[in-house]
């Protein structure tokens, strides 16, 4: 039994995102998708945080403005919320980027705040990742984890608890189920 | 879900409203409720913060940064005690997606991402609720105190509150840049 879909839940783009309309993207031009992604409804996208240069080098102009990059095959589940972190540094407050790599599921509601996320990420739902956290290759962050700031988590662990643990390690046939190719074909449009 | 329409039902009560001149207010923030909303000066709301004054009023200090998906304001009616409503005094950071319904929030604190604050709870200056922790309704939270982890609290006895004040003040003036502030469409 399916439902049919109201029309054009998801815009897709010539790069083959799919980007729903209710989601809530703001400041879309300093933000890259690499492709494949998907944005469901109610996803908040902070791209109007920008990084603030400091004034050393006026005359230079400010070619690549990137709040927000995201790879390929990636999913952001509904609700869900990517800041670019800010904090002072060396007097001045900046934003950072927030950097994205391919086949990164986000759970609903989840709030990401991390620096890096790396390759073949599974976030779960209402997750807290903290400003500045890394996350490295093949994680698995278990529902409900909140990864204090400045973390940094190694390749092939799972995560959990408040604040995050390293709990375990991705054995080697969980690998290949992180690949997100077959939950983007999944994402249907009427 | 019913895919998206030109919306048929009423608009919600517009509330009214006391903006300081100096206050960035994004586009897609939304006020609503029947009594009046004071927003301080120098204060930043991020889009889709959600202020609601339905129950009782809601008056905000200076220098605050309310980030998105926060809600402030009493969901059910307020007791004879808490006829103020919510008051959230100067410097007080509200993260992402918290729920704020306290009678008091104290200078300087800072309420983490997704923590929840119960109806008519105080708390005290310089506190730091901690992320997705909760707040009891009614319950008073002493000065400097963090909420962390699952319902630990601690004192912080760092003493840098005025170093944190600058922070956030520093954290304005970038955010001031940052967001197109639209005082009219709430006025």
């Amino acid at each position: 039994m399916s439902k049919k879909q109201p029309k054009g839940e998801y815009i897709e783009t010539d790069t083959g995102n799919k980007v729903s309309r209710r989601s809530q993207i703001i400041g879309t031009t300093n933000i890259i998708l690499g492709g494949k992604t998907v944005i469901q409804a109610e996803v908040i996208i902070r791209g109007d945080l920008l990084r603030t240069y400091p004034p050393s080098n006026p005359s230079e102009k400010q070619g690549n403005t990137v709040a927000v990059a995201i790879g390929r095959y990636c999913f952001f589940s509904r609700g869900c919320e990517l800041r670019p972190p800010g904090k002072l540094y060396k007097g001045q407050f900046s934003h950072y980027p927030l950097k994205i790599a391919d086949h990164v599921f986000v759970g609903p509601s989840s709030i990401i705040e991390a620096a890096l996320i790396g390759s073949h990420v599974n976030i779960g739902a209402s997750v807290v990742v903290g400003k500045f956290a890394i996350i490295k290759d093949y994680v698995r962050i278990l529902d409900g984890s909140v990864v204090p700031p400045n973390m940094v988590i190694p390749s092939f662990s799972v995560v959990a608890g408040r604040p995050a643990r390293v709990v375990g390690e991705i054995a080697e046939g969980e690998v290949d189920g992180m690949d997100l190719r077959e939950v983007y074909r999944g994402v249907g449009n009427a | 879900m019913s895919s998206k329409r030109a919306s048929t039902m009423p608009a919600p009560p517009k509330p009214p409203t006391s903006l300081a001149s100096s206050l960035i207010i994004a586009e897609h923030a939304s006020l609503t409720g029947t009594h009046l909303i004071t927003l301080g000066p120098n204060t930043v709301v991020h889009p889709r913060a959600r202020f609601n004054s339905a129950h009782a009023p809601i008056t905000v200090g200076s220098n605050c940064i309310i980030c998105e998906r926060s809600l402030i304001g009493f969901q059910s009616d307020a007791a004879a005690n808490e006829r103020k409503g919510a008051v959230i005094e100067n410097g007080v950071v509200i993260e992402v997606g918290a729920v704020v319904e306290a009678r008091t929030v104290g200078e300087g604190t800072v309420v983490e991402v997704q923590a929840k604050i119960g109806k008519g709870a105080v708390l005290g200056k310089h506190c730091k609720i901690g992320p997705l922790c909760e707040i009891a309704e009614g319950e008073v939270i002493p000065d400097f105190t963090v909420v962390y982890g699952n319902g630990m609290r601690r004192l912080d006895s760092s003493g840098v509150e005025d170093l944190k004040l600058k922070m956030v003040a520093r954290q304005i003036e970038v955010l001031k840049k940052l967001i197109p502030s639209n005082l009219a469409k709430f006025q």
